[in-house]
């Protein structure tokens, strides 16, 4: 694909892509995987903890896209949170058949790790390696309802429309969802780190 | 975390240590949770993906896959053939006598003596031939046309005078720069 062809790309919503391909135009497809696969390969990966798992979901997603009749009503919202919408309910048939049981394991290039401010307290400095590899296994060990909610608006920045898209809730539960998981995030790091400041870091409402 | 934001607050933070830690943690969380998503950011799915997925796009729209090196093979063929016929017509022309057949051996005869094995059993060089940079390895392509038998005058062959009109089968051998470099005669 030329340069030219490359921006027109860029510039085409998924809904315009989406046209293309029901018309048969095959460069189309491919844009729109291009732009979607990583996103829902790496939910698909944090969900199950598998990347063979996450290559059959991303796979399967947009093979389903190809059927006709796939389903997606622009009016109910974005492509996108279409997409994240069939990937979730396929990483949880993988889930219920028992399919998922590899450890997440990925290598970390220290490179890649944005620039966070320096935290002075050890017990809850989740930029260091072993904060980030904590904070990634009290991820993968939230229940599935909480885990799904961080993975999208937390690690794959999806908007809460699109979130609620794919998680076929409202965006206020997905609000109710989001702030219990990070407090299930926080009160498991800290029971790992310091049982005792745990207690003190529960997620209650101050009385005050 | 966008939801989670202490500036409305702050009269209330600046008293409160319980909500002061509270909005630490989210904000520590924040920056664990960008971290970690930092480190998947490379993650993909495998090309074969596209691959397969791609196999079943062309099959699910009934599309061929295009190759696009097939799609020039009549033309470059119809292009070999005519500037055969082409280079053969010039060569005819130029070198075409009114006389009987010669009765010693042409140049071209001892051209001859190139001919090859195998299916290229037969050609006899054309005096163009020589001109034209050819190499052992070049490609070569043959293309069969049908010329007036007074061609085959050309290349030192007897021909009967009250014949020459007639049309005979022959193939061209074609350089890969479309010149012409041997003819053979099927009748």
């Amino acid at each position: 694909m030329n340069d030219r062809a490359m921006k027109a790309a860029a510039t085409e919503t998924d809904d315009e892509l989406l046209l293309r391909i029901q018309s048969g135009d095959e460069q189309a497809f491919l844009d729109l995987y291009r732009r979607r696969q990583a996103a829902l390969f790496r939910f698909a990966l944090h969900m199950s903890g598998s990347n063979s798992v996450a290559e059959d979901v991303t796979q399967e997603v947009f093979l389903a896209l190809l059927r006709e009749g796939c389903g997606f009503d622009p009016e109910r919202g974005t492509l996108s949170g279409y997409l994240f919408g069939i990937a979730r309910k396929l990483v949880l048939r993988h889930l219920e058949r028992g399919r998922s049981d590899v450890v997440l394991v990925v290598e970390n290039d220290d490179s890649t790790l944005p620039e966070l401010a320096v935290i002075d307290d050890p017990m809850v400095d989740l930029t260091r390696r072993e904060g980030i590899d904590a904070l990634r296994r009290a991820v993968q060990a939230l229940p599935r309802r909480y885990r799904e909610v961080v993975v999208l608006c937390d690690l794959e920045e999806v908007d809460y429309a699109d979130a609620a898209i794919a998680l076929g809730c409202p965006i206020g539960t997905v609000r109710s969802r989001l702030h219990r998981a990070r407090g299930l995030l926080l009160e498991k790091l800290n029971q790992e780190r310091n049982p005792r400041q745990a207690i003190s870091l529960k997620p209650v409402r101050c009385a005050s | 975390m966008p939801e989670f934001s202490g500036d409305a607050g702050q009269p209330h933070l600046d008293e409160c240590a319980d909500c002061r830690a509270r909005l630490k943690s989210r904000r520590e969380l924040a920056a664990g949770l960008r971290a970690v998503a930092a480190g998947f950011h490379k993650k993909e799915a495998p090309a074969r993906v596209e691959a397969r997925l791609l196999a079943a796009f062309r099959s699910q729209s009934g599309i061929t896959p295009i190759r696009r090196e097939r799609r020039w093979i009549p033309a470059v063929t119809w292009a070999a053939a005519f500037a055969a016929m082409f280079a053969l017509a010039v060569f005819l022309v130029r070198d075409r006598q009114p006389e009987a057949a010669r009765s010693t051996t042409p140049r071209t005869v001892e051209r001859a003596s190139l001919v090859m094995s195998g299916d290229m059993e037969g050609f006899i060089a054309l005096p163009n031939a020589e001109d034209a940079a050819t190499g052992e390895s070049e490609a070569m392509d043959v293309v069969h046309v049908e010329v007036p038998r007074s061609a085959m005058l050309a290349v030192g062959l007897e021909v009967s005078p009250d014949r020459t009109g007639e049309m005979v089968q022959a193939d061209v051998m074609l350089g890969s720069d479309g010149v012409a470099r041997a003819v053979r005669f099927l009748n």
